[in-house]
């Protein structure tokens, strides 16, 4: 650890000489900030078209890159959920689809929406742009590194996008790809197909770990004078935490990419039991699927938090601004950020339970899941008490943070259901799981992304998006995606399976194609309202209204760069300087009800900050 | 501990009040106080060890009951190999220590000793892969060879890695004059600490190629069969 204080100055703060709030007097060192000690950081700026907008290393073209591909990303996944939602409700119109290429959507979509979609678009996207405008820095520690970590991704998601267009299809073995059927003839795509989906993966997590290194290393050490730990906005805690998850999650997902990918083609056997296929015995052998299980899943768990983290964080600072009132329990908020990230390594066999596992290894990890509700409860406490008698703007981005406080403590507690073992084997296999998680690691964090985009967009295009179009979207979106999920529970008690291509005559099927058809229709509509948002983005670029500077009155150091939108290097000829944590909202005694983190003391000083 | 401590003691601090709002602001903004290329290693570090343990896990996990698991320790070049990556190691930590206390002189010798025995590591690795195969034992044969093989391609490319690191440096040293080596200091620790760690980790995995024993191996797969 650094000597990271000047401890001179802060034992003569600490001695006697601190503002007295309530009296207003203030002593000659209240607006000291240390001098700065390091020089300026050399930015490469770019010298063409190309280098500003293709090869570029300024953090926030790369983020908006980031956006746009995971963006892309999301309405194939999003076309693909169309297709299959068409099987199901309305099979008839489906003639075109095969079971083998329902099972292509099934995979593709689940791996595009968890993978390239959620993880780029949060880390990538809102990594990128967000880190070093909130922590004061000018860009990221290693900007060429950063550049390289976006293009990995670019060429991943090509990768993964060819094997659409290969030979038998892109894979259809599900997204949780296990072996040994993954690699077999006889699943779809089981030749290119799956060969393309590991290598892209292989990809994703190179190209990720060069980005999570510049996320980690800016956050930790190329933060701005006055700006501690503990005075970063929980954005930035959440995507930090979730960039430590990912780095130490993501090594298990390119392990396990590698050794299948050589079993595929070098025909080792690191997953691969001794299988006898119409009579004759493959050359397999020795291997363990169940190894794989593990593998996945040490990945897979903590990829729900490298998921959530951020969205928690976003949607701590998004409630608080648009409430006017600070942050309730800050450090319970970085506390539970923290315990969550480091308990999601404990917690990955709950996805294996039918898999045969010692009865002890089963109650240990329902004990960690269990463990694991408490600081995540903790935080949806945090936020309903940030809520409780704020000054609460019901604007657009506020609805969805509301929005995803519901969805998602529906989701989390069906999450508690299937925590417990006895209550998971029944369920295992069917809607209900489906209905679990895209509610609380789709739908959930979707909110928290529309509401960071319609929060932020001023800040990226110098424009306000358009309020009336915002509504309808969240509106349609919240109840179509309650009217898609909550009947979809109901059909995992009926004991409908998940990843069946047809319903079969049995009579509770039948009983349940009334509901898949609703279920389709919804999904229809609620897919359809994302064009909402294109279209709004559109329409504002064109003739929309010129955001100014600062226009939620936020205190964060992204909204006081010295233009809209930031250029490069962010912050003018000099980084700011913190004085404070950035939830002085609603401060008694302050003119505005916002104090942004710039702000001396000097400055603020009839102003007394509540307690949290 | 200490570390700890202060890392811990970070989280319990209250940024609201007054009296620490006062503290917060001599702040200069770094948490650790070591160079980004050094923050940048240890953090691949940590990406490392986690790839190396799931594969050491799955070594454990998969190996054949009748396979021979000291076969591999028999060859001589294995021993020579880590013969020499023992040497790579010290001459890169007295290149270290050597620009620490400003002597000069034989930085750009052992500079070129640790890139040259570093190929050689590599080069004799082929050759060992080559003895293997000579014996009929490919990379399909079982797990046990499956996963000697796939571990160390891994820390080849983890080596190679390094070498292009270590090209760039070199490059910059032997272009330069001997009073300026104290400018690739920063980078000179971090990749000695780089070196230090991969041959760490060829010690654990030689290690548990060496200790393994069907009592270890039936207890871990207890624990998660």
């Amino acid at each position: 650890m650094s000597d990271e204080y000047d401890n001179n100055k802060s034992y003569q703060a600490q001695s006697s000489e601190v503002m007295d709030g309530s009296t207003g007097s203030v002593s000659p060192d209240i607006d000291y900030v240390r001098p700065s000690e390091v020089g300026e950081q050399e930015l490469y700026h770019p010298h063409s078209f190309i280098e500003k907008w293709v090869f570029c290393q300024d953090a926030k073209v790369i983020g908006v890159q980031y956006f746009l591909t995971a963006v892309f990303t999301g309405v194939v996944g999003l076309i693909l959920s169309w297709l299959m939602r068409l099987q199901l409700g309305f099979p008839e119109l489906a003639g075109f689809m095969t079971a083998e290429h329902y099972y292509q959507f099934v995979t593709m979509h689940g791996m595009i929406m968890v993978v390239y979609f959620l993880t780029a678009l949060f880390l990538g996207g809102f990594g990128n742009y967000l880190i070093p405008l909130m922590v004061g820095a000018r860009d990221m520690v290693f900007p060429y590194v950063n550049m390289l970590s976006f293009w990995m991704f670019f060429v991943a998601v090509a990768v993964l996008m060819a094997s659409f267009f290969v030979p038998g299809g892109p894979t259809g073995a599900g997204w949780t790809l296990y072996p040994p059927q993954t690699i077999l003839e006889g699943t779809p795509g089981a030749g290119m197909g799956i060969l393309l989906m590991l290598i892209s993966l292989s990809l994703f997590v190179i190209g990720f770990t060069m980005g999570g290194l510049n996320y980690m290393i800016t956050i930790l050490q190329a933060r701005t004078r006055g700006m501690t730990l503990m005075r970063m906005p929980l954005t930035v805690w959440g995507i930090f935490t979730a960039t430590v998850l990912a780095m130490l999650a993501f090594p298990a997902l390119l392990v396990s990419a590698i050794m299948m990918t050589l079993d595929k083609v070098l025909q080792t056997s690191f997953f691969m039991p001794t299988i006898l296929k119409a009579g004759e015995v493959l050359e397999y052998g020795g291997g363990s699927p169940i190894l794989f299980q593990h593998l996945f899943w040490f990945f897979g768990h903590p990829e729900v938090y490298i998921v959530a983290l951020p969205a928690f964080g976003i949607v701590s600072d998004l409630i608080s601004v648009h409430a006017r009132k600070n942050i309730f329990g800050y450090r319970m908020m970085v506390w539970a950020i923290v315990g969550i990230g480091a308990l999601s390594f404990f917690v990955w066999a709950h996805h294996m339970y039918v898999s045969g596992m010692n009865p002890w290894f089963g109650f240990f990890f329902a004990t960690t899941t269990l463990i694991i509700a408490v600081p995540t409860a903790m935080k949806v406490y945090n936020w309903i008490l940030t809520l409780w008698r704020g000054n609460i703007r019901i604007n657009v981005v506020m609805l969805w943070c509301l929005g995803f406080i519901v969805t998602f403590v529906n989701g989390g507690i069906t999450g508690i259901f299937l925590g417990n073992v006895s209550v998971d084997v029944p369920l295992s296999d069917t809607y209900f799981v489906i209905a679990h998680f895209h509610m609380v690691m789709g739908i959930a964090p979707l909110m928290v992304i529309m509401g960071a985009v319609y929060h932020w967009f001023p800040l990226v295009a110098g424009k306000m998006l358009d309020e009336g179009l915002g509504k309808w979207h969240f509106w349609i979106t919240f109840l179509g995606a309650y009217s898609i999920y909550f009947p979809m529970h109901y059909l995992g008690f009926i004991g409908v399976p998940r990843r069946y291509f047809e319903m079969y005559d049995s009579p509770y099927m039948t009983s349940a194609v009334g509901m898949n058809e609703f279920i389709s229709i919804a999904a229809f509509i609620v897919g359809a309202a994302q064009f909402i948002l294109i279209f709004n983005i559109i329409k504002t670029l064109k003739t929309g209204k010129k955001a100014e500077q600062n226009p939620w009155k936020a205190n964060s150091l992204e909204w006081y760069t010295s233009t809209v939108p930031p250029e490069h290097g962010n912050f003018g000829d000099r980084l700011p300087v913190v004085h404070r944590w950035p939830y002085d909202f609603s401060v008694p005694g302050a003119k505005e009800d916002y104090i942004p983190q710039t702000t001396a003391p000097s400055e603020v000083i009839h102003t007394k900050v509540e307690k949290t | 501990m200490s570390l700890i401590k202060k890392l811990f003691g970070a989280l319990t601090e209250k940024p609201w009040e007054q009296n620490q709002a006062v503290i917060d602001s001599g702040h200069s903004g770094k948490t650790f106080e070591i160079s980004n290329q050094m923050s940048a290693v240890i953090i691949i570090f940590g990406v490392s060890t986690t790839l190396f343990s799931l594969i050491f896990t799955g070594y454990l996990y998969s190996l054949p009951p009748e396979q021979d698991t000291t076969f591999i320790l028999k060859t001589n070049l294995l021993w020579i190999n880590t013969l020499v990556l023992i040497l790579v190691t010290i001459f890169f930590n007295k290149i270290s220590k050597d620009l620490k206390n400003g002597i000069t002189s034989s930085i750009k010798k052992n500079l070129i000793y640790v890139g040259g025995l570093s190929y050689i590591f590599l080069f004799l690795q082929l050759a060992l892969w080559y003895q293997l195969m000579q014996t009929g034992n490919f990379v399909s044969t079982n797990t046990y060879f499956s996963s000697y093989y796939f571990f160390t391609a891994l820390h080849g490319i983890h080596l190679l890695g390094g070498l292009f690191f270590w090209g760039k440096v070199s490059s910059r040293i032997f272009k330069s004059e001997e009073s300026e080596y104290k400018k690739e200091e920063k980078s000179i620790n971090a990749l000695s600490l780089y070196w230090l760690f991969l041959f760490i980790v060829w010690l654990v995995f030689f290690t548990i190629m060496f200790a393994y024993n069907d009592t270890v191996i039936e207890f871990c797969k207890s624990l998660i069969a």
